[in-house]
Protein backbone atom coordinates (compact mmCIF):
# COMPACT_ATOMS: atom_id res chain seq x y z
CA UNK A 1 0.00 0.00 0.00
CA UNK A 2 2.25 3.20 -0.95
CA UNK A 3 2.43 5.11 -3.39
CA UNK A 4 -1.00 5.69 -5.17
CA UNK A 5 -1.50 8.61 -3.69
CA UNK A 6 1.88 10.27 -3.56
CA UNK A 7 2.61 9.39 -7.53
CA UNK A 8 -0.64 11.47 -8.47
CA UNK A 9 -0.61 14.66 -6.02
CA UNK A 10 2.77 15.07 -6.97
CA UNK A 11 2.69 14.57 -10.48
CA UNK A 12 -0.74 16.98 -10.29
CA UNK A 13 1.17 19.62 -8.81
CA UNK A 14 3.80 19.95 -11.21
CA UNK A 15 0.70 20.69 -13.49
CA UNK A 16 -0.10 23.45 -11.28
CA UNK A 17 -2.81 21.85 -9.15
CA UNK A 18 -3.39 23.84 -6.16
CA UNK A 19 -5.61 21.58 -4.92
CA UNK A 20 -3.09 18.64 -4.84
CA UNK A 21 -0.82 21.46 -3.74
CA UNK A 22 -3.43 21.87 -0.80
CA UNK A 23 -3.84 18.12 0.02
CA UNK A 24 0.09 17.63 0.36
CA UNK A 25 0.32 20.85 2.90
CA UNK A 26 -2.09 19.06 5.10
CA UNK A 27 -1.12 15.82 5.12
CA UNK A 28 2.64 16.76 5.87
CA UNK A 29 2.41 19.75 7.65
CA UNK A 30 1.88 18.43 10.78
CA UNK A 31 4.67 15.59 10.70
CA UNK A 32 7.02 17.92 9.36
CA UNK A 33 5.84 20.59 12.19
CA UNK A 34 7.07 18.00 14.43
CA UNK A 35 10.30 17.29 12.92
CA UNK A 36 11.32 21.19 12.66
CA UNK A 37 10.25 21.68 16.39
CA UNK A 38 12.39 18.65 17.15
CA UNK A 39 15.14 19.81 15.68
CA UNK A 40 15.14 23.36 16.41
CA UNK A 41 13.34 23.64 19.69
CA UNK A 42 11.25 26.90 18.27
CA UNK A 43 7.72 26.96 17.24
CA UNK A 44 7.61 30.38 15.77
CA UNK A 45 11.43 29.35 13.67
CA UNK A 46 9.33 26.30 12.38
CA UNK A 47 6.43 27.88 11.19
CA UNK A 48 8.18 30.50 9.19
CA UNK A 49 10.62 28.29 7.71
CA UNK A 50 7.71 25.73 7.03
CA UNK A 51 6.07 28.30 5.12
CA UNK A 52 9.03 29.47 3.08
CA UNK A 53 9.67 25.72 2.19
CA UNK A 54 6.41 25.09 0.82
CA UNK A 55 6.11 28.44 -0.97
CA UNK A 56 9.21 27.54 -2.24
CA UNK A 57 8.22 24.05 -3.37
CA UNK A 58 5.25 25.65 -5.32
CA UNK A 59 7.22 28.45 -7.02
CA UNK A 60 9.69 25.84 -8.14
CA UNK A 61 7.09 23.20 -8.96
CA UNK A 62 8.16 22.80 -13.06
CA UNK A 63 11.69 22.21 -12.17
CA UNK A 64 10.73 19.39 -9.64
CA UNK A 65 12.12 15.85 -10.33
CA UNK A 66 9.51 13.26 -10.35
CA UNK A 67 8.55 11.19 -7.51
CA UNK A 68 7.37 8.33 -6.24
CA UNK A 69 7.37 8.85 -2.47
CA UNK A 70 7.41 12.26 -1.51
CA UNK A 71 8.36 11.60 2.34
CA UNK A 72 11.96 11.37 2.10
CA UNK A 73 12.17 13.74 -0.47
CA UNK A 74 10.13 16.93 1.95
CA UNK A 75 11.77 15.56 5.14
CA UNK A 76 15.39 16.07 3.99
CA UNK A 77 14.93 19.16 1.91
CA UNK A 78 13.51 20.64 5.11
CA UNK A 79 16.05 19.27 7.22
CA UNK A 80 18.54 21.68 4.81
CA UNK A 81 16.69 24.82 4.32
CA UNK A 82 15.89 24.66 8.34
CA UNK A 83 19.92 23.84 9.30
CA UNK A 84 20.71 26.58 6.48
CA UNK A 85 18.51 29.01 8.42
CA UNK A 86 19.55 28.20 12.14
CA UNK A 87 22.93 28.44 10.69
CA UNK A 88 22.38 31.57 9.33
CA UNK A 89 20.97 32.84 12.70
CA UNK A 90 23.23 31.34 14.65
CA UNK A 91 26.44 33.67 13.11
CA UNK A 92 25.74 36.67 15.63
CA UNK A 93 25.26 34.74 18.37
CA UNK A 94 28.15 32.41 17.13
CA UNK A 95 27.65 28.89 17.84
CA UNK A 96 29.68 25.90 16.95
CA UNK A 97 29.33 25.42 13.75
CA UNK A 98 30.26 21.60 14.03
CA UNK A 99 27.56 21.15 16.31
CA UNK A 100 24.80 22.90 14.50
CA UNK A 101 25.32 20.19 11.80
CA UNK A 102 24.10 16.90 13.44
CA UNK A 103 20.63 17.04 14.52
CA UNK A 104 20.18 16.46 17.97
CA UNK A 105 16.62 15.12 19.09
CA UNK A 106 15.41 14.69 22.40
CA UNK A 107 11.94 13.13 24.08
CA UNK A 108 9.69 14.47 26.79
CA UNK A 109 7.98 12.55 29.32
CA UNK A 110 4.24 13.57 27.63
CA UNK A 111 5.34 11.94 24.35
CA UNK A 112 6.15 8.65 25.38
CA UNK A 113 3.14 6.03 25.86
CA UNK A 114 2.66 4.87 29.25
CA UNK A 115 1.98 1.41 27.36
CA UNK A 116 4.84 -0.07 25.63
CA UNK A 117 3.90 -3.44 23.44
CA UNK A 118 8.03 -4.55 24.25
CA UNK A 119 7.88 -5.77 27.83
CA UNK A 120 11.73 -4.52 28.50
CA UNK A 121 10.55 -0.89 27.88
CA UNK A 122 7.68 -0.79 30.47
CA UNK A 123 10.40 1.18 32.85
CA UNK A 124 10.51 4.37 33.96
CA UNK A 125 14.08 5.37 33.07
CA UNK A 126 13.52 4.54 29.81
CA UNK A 127 12.79 8.29 28.59
CA UNK A 128 16.00 9.36 30.22
CA UNK A 129 17.56 5.97 28.60
CA UNK A 130 16.30 7.29 25.01
CA UNK A 131 17.69 10.54 25.40
CA UNK A 132 20.91 9.39 26.02
CA UNK A 133 21.58 7.23 23.25
CA UNK A 134 23.81 8.92 20.39
CA UNK A 135 22.65 11.12 18.39
CA UNK A 136 22.11 9.24 14.73
CA UNK A 137 20.52 6.56 16.88
CA UNK A 138 18.03 9.17 18.66
CA UNK A 139 17.04 10.49 15.04
CA UNK A 140 16.43 6.96 13.31
CA UNK A 141 14.63 5.77 15.56
CA UNK A 142 12.33 9.35 16.00
CA UNK A 143 12.11 8.78 11.98
CA UNK A 144 10.87 5.57 12.95
CA UNK A 145 8.79 5.38 15.42
CA UNK A 146 7.32 9.17 16.11
CA UNK A 147 7.22 10.20 12.10
CA UNK A 148 6.40 6.54 10.93
CA UNK A 149 8.61 6.49 8.13
CA UNK A 150 9.94 3.46 6.30
CA UNK A 151 13.61 2.35 6.28
CA UNK A 152 14.29 3.17 3.08
CA UNK A 153 12.87 6.64 3.27
CA UNK A 154 14.88 7.44 6.65
CA UNK A 155 17.73 6.05 4.44
CA UNK A 156 17.47 8.71 2.23
CA UNK A 157 16.65 11.45 4.74
CA UNK A 158 19.76 10.27 6.64
CA UNK A 159 21.80 10.05 3.63
CA UNK A 160 23.07 6.52 4.38
CA UNK A 161 22.12 2.90 3.26
CA UNK A 162 19.40 0.87 4.10
CA UNK A 163 21.46 -1.47 5.71
CA UNK A 164 23.00 1.37 8.11
CA UNK A 165 19.95 2.75 9.25
CA UNK A 166 18.33 -0.83 9.90
CA UNK A 167 21.79 -1.22 11.88
CA UNK A 168 21.64 1.98 14.02
CA UNK A 169 18.06 1.23 14.82
CA UNK A 170 19.11 -2.30 15.75
CA UNK A 171 21.85 -0.94 18.14
CA UNK A 172 19.55 1.80 19.79
CA UNK A 173 16.78 -0.85 20.39
CA UNK A 174 19.50 -3.11 21.93
CA UNK A 175 21.34 -0.34 23.82
CA UNK A 176 17.63 0.46 25.44
CA UNK A 177 17.49 -3.23 26.53
CA UNK A 178 20.75 -3.99 27.73
CA UNK A 179 20.90 -0.63 29.65
CA UNK A 180 17.65 -1.17 30.94
CA UNK A 181 17.91 -5.10 32.14
CA UNK A 182 20.61 -3.57 34.28
CA UNK A 183 18.29 -0.43 35.87
CA UNK A 184 16.45 -3.67 36.58
CA UNK A 185 18.55 -5.58 38.31
CA UNK A 186 19.59 -2.55 40.46
CA UNK A 187 16.63 -1.59 41.97
CA UNK A 188 15.51 -4.68 42.30
CA UNK B 1 5.62 -23.45 4.43
CA UNK B 2 8.65 -22.48 3.64
CA UNK B 3 8.81 -18.99 1.55
CA UNK B 4 11.83 -18.35 1.04
CA UNK B 5 15.14 -18.33 3.10
CA UNK B 6 15.57 -15.97 6.06
CA UNK B 7 19.20 -15.30 6.62
CA UNK B 8 19.20 -12.23 8.07
CA UNK B 9 17.48 -9.31 9.77
CA UNK B 10 16.43 -7.47 6.57
CA UNK B 11 14.80 -10.64 5.24
CA UNK B 12 12.62 -10.75 8.09
CA UNK B 13 11.90 -6.65 7.98
CA UNK B 14 10.78 -7.22 4.34
CA UNK B 15 8.62 -9.91 4.95
CA UNK B 16 4.50 -8.98 4.88
CA UNK B 17 3.77 -12.06 6.83
CA UNK B 18 6.50 -11.46 9.33
CA UNK B 19 5.52 -7.73 10.24
CA UNK B 20 1.72 -9.28 10.51
CA UNK B 21 2.86 -11.98 13.17
CA UNK B 22 5.27 -8.80 14.54
CA UNK B 23 2.60 -6.75 15.02
CA UNK B 24 0.35 -9.18 16.16
CA UNK B 25 -2.45 -8.13 13.84
CA UNK B 26 -2.92 -10.74 11.86
CA UNK B 27 -3.48 -14.18 14.13
CA UNK B 28 -3.93 -16.25 11.08
CA UNK B 29 0.26 -16.08 10.19
CA UNK B 30 0.73 -16.63 14.08
CA UNK B 31 0.76 -20.68 13.74
CA UNK B 32 3.00 -20.35 10.69
CA UNK B 33 5.57 -18.25 12.34
CA UNK B 34 5.43 -20.37 15.53
CA UNK B 35 6.17 -23.44 13.79
CA UNK B 36 8.94 -21.88 11.90
CA UNK B 37 10.44 -20.87 14.95
CA UNK B 38 10.00 -24.11 16.26
CA UNK B 39 11.64 -25.47 13.40
CA UNK B 40 14.85 -23.10 12.76
CA UNK B 41 15.85 -22.73 16.23
CA UNK B 42 19.17 -21.31 15.92
CA UNK B 43 17.47 -18.37 13.87
CA UNK B 44 15.30 -17.43 16.92
CA UNK B 45 17.96 -14.98 18.37
CA UNK B 46 17.56 -13.08 14.76
CA UNK B 47 13.24 -13.52 14.66
CA UNK B 48 13.16 -11.83 17.91
CA UNK B 49 15.38 -8.71 16.87
CA UNK B 50 13.78 -8.30 13.48
CA UNK B 51 10.48 -8.46 16.42
CA UNK B 52 11.65 -5.73 18.66
CA UNK B 53 12.34 -3.94 15.38
CA UNK B 54 9.12 -3.90 13.84
CA UNK B 55 7.23 -3.38 17.10
CA UNK B 56 9.30 -0.55 18.17
CA UNK B 57 8.35 2.24 21.02
CA UNK B 58 5.21 4.06 21.12
CA UNK B 59 4.84 7.50 20.92
CA UNK B 60 2.12 9.82 21.75
CA UNK B 61 2.42 11.57 18.68
CA UNK B 62 1.36 15.81 19.48
CA UNK B 63 0.42 17.20 16.18
CA UNK B 64 -1.00 20.95 15.69
CA UNK B 65 -4.48 21.41 15.70
CA UNK B 66 -6.54 21.33 12.10
CA UNK B 67 -7.31 24.48 12.42
CA UNK B 68 -3.79 25.73 12.96
CA UNK B 69 -3.47 23.40 9.40
CA UNK B 70 -5.95 25.46 7.79
CA UNK B 71 -4.72 28.62 9.17
CA UNK B 72 -1.11 28.13 8.10
CA UNK B 73 -2.74 26.71 4.52
CA UNK B 74 -4.27 29.79 3.80
CA UNK B 75 -1.40 32.07 5.14
CA UNK B 76 0.36 29.97 2.33
CA UNK B 77 -2.31 30.27 -0.49
CA UNK B 78 -2.15 34.26 -0.24
CA UNK B 79 1.43 34.51 -0.74
CA UNK B 80 0.93 31.99 -4.12
CA UNK B 81 -1.97 34.30 -5.06
CA UNK B 82 -0.31 37.65 -4.86
CA UNK B 83 2.96 36.34 -6.43
CA UNK B 84 0.58 34.79 -9.09
CA UNK B 85 -1.84 37.68 -9.69
CA UNK B 86 -1.03 38.47 -13.53
CA UNK B 87 -1.65 35.48 -14.96
CA UNK B 88 -5.45 33.92 -14.33
CA UNK B 89 -5.07 30.39 -15.32
CA UNK B 90 -8.26 28.52 -15.06
CA UNK B 91 -8.20 25.13 -13.35
CA UNK B 92 -7.77 22.85 -16.21
CA UNK B 93 -11.19 19.96 -16.10
CA UNK B 94 -10.24 16.57 -17.09
CA UNK B 95 -8.72 14.06 -15.13
CA UNK B 96 -6.57 15.90 -12.94
CA UNK B 97 -9.30 16.75 -10.96
CA UNK B 98 -10.75 13.47 -10.31
CA UNK B 99 -7.06 12.28 -9.36
CA UNK B 100 -6.54 14.89 -6.95
CA UNK B 101 -9.79 13.40 -5.25
CA UNK B 102 -9.12 9.81 -5.61
CA UNK B 103 -5.78 10.43 -4.42
CA UNK B 104 -6.84 12.14 -1.15
CA UNK B 105 -9.40 9.81 -0.18
CA UNK B 106 -6.52 7.65 -0.58
CA UNK B 107 -5.00 8.66 1.70
CA UNK B 108 -6.98 7.86 4.70
CA UNK B 109 -6.54 4.04 3.75
CA UNK B 110 -8.18 2.74 6.65
CA UNK B 111 -5.81 -0.44 7.63
CA UNK B 112 -8.99 -2.78 7.45
CA UNK B 113 -10.51 -5.35 9.66
CA UNK B 114 -9.00 -8.57 10.77
CA UNK B 115 -10.47 -12.21 11.23
CA UNK B 116 -9.53 -14.84 14.07
CA UNK B 117 -9.25 -18.32 13.35
CA UNK B 118 -9.84 -20.89 15.26
CA UNK B 119 -9.55 -23.65 12.97
CA UNK B 120 -6.03 -25.17 14.42
CA UNK B 121 -5.35 -27.84 11.18
CA UNK B 122 -6.54 -25.02 8.91
CA UNK B 123 -3.98 -22.28 7.85
CA UNK B 124 -5.16 -19.09 6.70
CA UNK B 125 -3.28 -15.75 5.01
CA UNK B 126 -5.07 -12.80 4.77
CA UNK B 127 -4.05 -9.59 3.49
CA UNK B 128 -6.13 -6.35 4.05
CA UNK B 129 -6.82 -3.55 1.30
CA UNK B 130 -3.91 -2.27 -0.33
CA UNK B 131 -1.46 -5.26 0.64
CA UNK B 132 -0.46 -8.11 -1.30
CA UNK B 133 1.06 -11.10 -0.19
CA UNK B 134 3.91 -13.61 -1.85
CA UNK B 135 3.60 -17.17 -0.58
CA UNK B 136 5.22 -20.33 -1.16
CA UNK B 137 3.34 -23.41 -0.70
CA UNK B 138 4.57 -26.61 1.17
CA UNK B 139 4.67 -28.16 -2.32
CA UNK B 140 6.38 -25.19 -4.20
CA UNK B 141 3.84 -23.83 -6.19
CA UNK B 142 3.50 -19.69 -5.24
CA UNK B 143 0.93 -17.78 -4.86
CA UNK B 144 0.42 -13.70 -5.11
CA UNK B 145 -2.60 -12.84 -3.00
CA UNK B 146 -3.90 -9.49 -4.36
CA UNK B 147 -5.39 -7.30 -1.43
CA UNK B 148 -8.24 -7.75 0.80
CA UNK B 149 -8.04 -11.27 -0.23
CA UNK B 150 -7.43 -14.61 1.85
CA UNK B 151 -6.58 -17.92 1.14
CA UNK B 152 -6.72 -21.16 3.36
CA UNK B 153 -5.92 -24.84 3.36
CA UNK B 154 -5.51 -27.48 5.41
CA UNK B 155 -1.90 -27.93 6.79
CA UNK B 156 -2.31 -32.14 5.63
CA UNK B 157 -3.24 -31.23 1.89
CA UNK B 158 -1.63 -28.06 0.79
CA UNK B 159 -2.81 -28.62 -2.77
CA UNK B 160 -6.46 -28.05 -1.91
CA UNK B 161 -7.20 -24.05 -1.46
CA UNK B 162 -10.43 -22.06 -0.80
CA UNK B 163 -10.18 -18.59 -1.86
CA UNK B 164 -11.87 -14.72 -1.61
CA UNK B 165 -10.90 -11.88 -3.53
CA UNK B 166 -8.14 -12.99 -5.98
CA UNK B 167 -4.85 -14.29 -6.21
CA UNK B 168 -2.35 -15.31 -9.06
CA UNK B 169 -0.95 -19.29 -9.03
CA UNK B 170 2.09 -20.92 -10.34
CA UNK B 171 1.43 -24.54 -9.63
CA UNK B 172 4.08 -26.96 -9.44
CA UNK B 173 4.45 -30.04 -11.32
CA UNK B 174 4.13 -33.40 -9.43
CA UNK B 175 5.58 -35.15 -12.31
CA UNK B 176 6.00 -38.47 -9.66
CA UNK B 177 2.35 -38.27 -8.12
CA UNK B 178 0.47 -36.54 -10.63
CA UNK B 179 -1.20 -34.86 -7.53
CA UNK B 180 -3.66 -32.09 -8.51
CA UNK B 181 -3.58 -28.96 -7.54
CA UNK B 182 -7.64 -27.43 -6.55
CA UNK B 183 -8.88 -23.90 -6.25
CA UNK B 184 -12.20 -23.78 -4.82
CA UNK B 185 -14.30 -20.47 -4.65
CA UNK B 186 -17.97 -19.93 -4.28
CA UNK B 187 -18.85 -20.18 -7.75
CA UNK B 188 -16.63 -23.25 -9.09
CA UNK B 189 -13.07 -24.99 -8.61
CA UNK B 190 -10.42 -25.45 -10.71
CA UNK B 191 -8.81 -28.49 -11.25
CA UNK B 192 -4.66 -27.87 -12.04
CA UNK B 193 -1.24 -29.94 -12.86
CA UNK B 194 0.94 -27.76 -13.25
CA UNK B 195 0.45 -24.12 -14.55
CA UNK B 196 -0.02 -20.41 -13.64
CA UNK B 197 -3.76 -18.93 -13.42
CA UNK B 198 -5.01 -15.71 -12.00
CA UNK B 199 -8.32 -16.43 -9.70
CA UNK B 200 -10.34 -13.42 -8.80
CA UNK B 201 -13.61 -13.82 -6.62
CA UNK B 202 -15.08 -10.05 -6.34
CA UNK B 203 -18.29 -8.63 -6.90
CA UNK B 204 -20.31 -11.84 -6.99
CA UNK B 205 -18.48 -14.07 -9.60
CA UNK B 206 -15.29 -15.97 -10.14
CA UNK B 207 -13.25 -15.15 -12.55
CA UNK B 208 -10.55 -17.49 -14.35
CA UNK B 209 -7.78 -16.38 -16.50
CA UNK B 210 -5.02 -18.85 -17.79
CA UNK B 211 -1.49 -17.67 -18.44
CA UNK B 212 0.23 -21.11 -19.10
CA UNK B 213 -0.79 -24.61 -19.37
CA UNK B 214 -4.13 -25.82 -18.67
CA UNK B 215 -6.47 -26.27 -16.55
CA UNK B 216 -10.39 -27.49 -16.16
CA UNK B 217 -13.49 -26.00 -14.26
CA UNK B 218 -15.91 -27.08 -12.46
CA UNK B 219 -18.81 -25.01 -12.49
CA UNK B 220 -21.41 -24.70 -9.22
CA UNK B 221 -24.18 -26.02 -11.52
CA UNK B 222 -21.69 -29.10 -12.76
CA UNK B 223 -21.18 -27.93 -16.18
CA UNK B 224 -16.92 -27.87 -16.75
CA UNK B 225 -15.26 -26.52 -19.22
CA UNK B 226 -11.24 -26.75 -20.53
CA UNK B 227 -9.83 -23.86 -20.76
CA UNK B 228 -6.25 -22.68 -23.19
CA UNK B 229 -3.41 -20.01 -22.57
CA UNK B 230 -5.17 -16.88 -22.97
CA UNK B 231 -8.54 -18.00 -22.21
CA UNK B 232 -10.62 -15.64 -19.87
CA UNK B 233 -13.68 -17.35 -18.20
CA UNK B 234 -15.87 -15.14 -15.81
CA UNK B 235 -18.57 -17.10 -14.10
CA UNK B 236 -21.47 -16.71 -11.40
CA UNK B 237 -23.61 -19.10 -9.53
CA UNK B 238 -25.82 -17.27 -8.11
CA UNK B 239 -26.94 -16.25 -11.92
CA UNK B 240 -26.07 -20.06 -12.74
CA UNK B 241 -24.42 -17.90 -16.00
CA UNK B 242 -21.42 -17.44 -17.91
CA UNK B 243 -21.03 -14.22 -18.00
CA UNK B 244 -18.04 -13.42 -19.87
CA UNK B 245 -15.51 -16.08 -22.28
CA UNK B 246 -13.07 -15.08 -24.48
CA UNK B 247 -9.61 -15.09 -25.32
CA UNK B 248 -7.30 -12.58 -25.01
CA UNK B 249 -4.35 -11.06 -26.94
CA UNK B 250 -2.80 -8.77 -24.85
CA UNK B 251 -2.67 -10.57 -21.24
CA UNK B 252 -1.06 -7.66 -19.00
CA UNK B 253 -3.63 -6.06 -17.48
CA UNK B 254 -5.39 -9.23 -16.09
CA UNK B 255 -1.99 -10.33 -14.00
CA UNK B 256 -0.20 -7.21 -13.65
CA UNK B 257 -1.57 -6.43 -10.30
CA UNK B 258 0.82 -8.94 -9.32
CA UNK B 259 3.77 -6.91 -9.85
CA UNK B 260 2.53 -4.36 -8.15
CA UNK B 261 0.78 -2.56 -10.70
CA UNK B 262 -2.43 -2.09 -12.37
CA UNK B 263 -2.90 -1.45 -16.13
CA UNK B 264 -5.80 -0.16 -17.66
CA UNK B 265 -6.28 -1.30 -21.44
CA UNK B 266 -9.31 0.72 -22.85
CA UNK B 267 -10.94 0.60 -19.95
CA UNK B 268 -13.62 3.26 -19.01
CA UNK B 269 -12.61 5.84 -15.94
CA UNK B 270 -15.51 3.62 -13.71
CA UNK B 271 -13.95 0.15 -14.48
CA UNK B 272 -10.35 1.91 -13.48
CA UNK B 273 -11.68 3.79 -10.58
CA UNK B 274 -13.64 -0.02 -9.54
CA UNK B 275 -10.30 -1.47 -9.53
CA UNK B 276 -8.83 1.36 -7.51
CA UNK B 277 -12.21 1.16 -4.73
CA UNK B 278 -11.42 -2.94 -4.92
CA UNK B 279 -7.83 -2.30 -3.95
CA UNK B 280 -8.04 0.22 -1.21
CA UNK B 281 -11.00 -0.39 -0.20
CA UNK B 282 -12.01 3.31 -1.16
CA UNK B 283 -15.44 4.88 -2.73
CA UNK B 284 -15.23 6.83 -5.49
CA UNK B 285 -18.46 9.63 -6.17
CA UNK B 286 -18.17 11.27 -9.42
CA UNK B 287 -18.80 14.65 -9.37
CA UNK B 288 -19.68 14.61 -13.18
CA UNK B 289 -21.63 11.52 -14.22
CA UNK B 290 -20.37 11.88 -18.02
CA UNK B 291 -16.78 11.65 -16.85
CA UNK B 292 -17.83 7.84 -15.58
CA UNK B 293 -18.14 6.38 -19.07
CA UNK B 294 -15.60 8.01 -20.43
CA UNK B 295 -12.73 5.69 -21.93
CA UNK B 296 -8.97 6.10 -21.27
CA UNK B 297 -7.41 6.20 -24.32
CA UNK B 298 -3.89 5.05 -23.67
CA UNK B 299 -2.80 2.11 -21.51
CA UNK B 300 -1.98 3.24 -18.23
CA UNK B 301 0.02 1.90 -15.36
CA UNK B 302 -0.80 2.48 -11.63
CA UNK B 303 1.49 1.93 -9.51
CA UNK B 304 -0.13 0.00 -6.02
Amino acid sequence: MKNLSDHFIWKALKEGDLKAFSVLFKTYYPMLYNYGLKISKNPSLTEDTLQDFFLYIYEHKENLSDLETIAPYLFSSYRRHLLKTMKKKSKTIAIDEMEKTIVDVNFSPEELMTHQENETFKNKNILHLLNNLPKRQKEAIYLKYYSGLKTSDIASVMEVNYQSVVNTIHKALKNLREVAAIHQLFNS
Amino acid sequence: MIKKNYNTIEDFLNDTSFINWAKENKLSDASFWEDWIANNPEKKAMVYDAKEIVVGIQFKKTAPSKEKISLEWEKLEKKINKKSRPIFKRQKPGYSRYIAIAASIALFISLGAYLMNNNFSKTTHKTTYGEFLNLTLKDGSKVTLNSNSSISYYKNNPRKVWLTGEAFFEVDKKETTQAKFWVLTGDLSVEVYGTSFNVDTKHQKTDVFLEEGAIFLAFKNGQKAKMKPGNFISYSSKKNLILEQRSLVNTSHKTSWKNGTIVFENSTLSNAIKRIEDTYGLTAVFKDKKAATRSLLESYQLPI
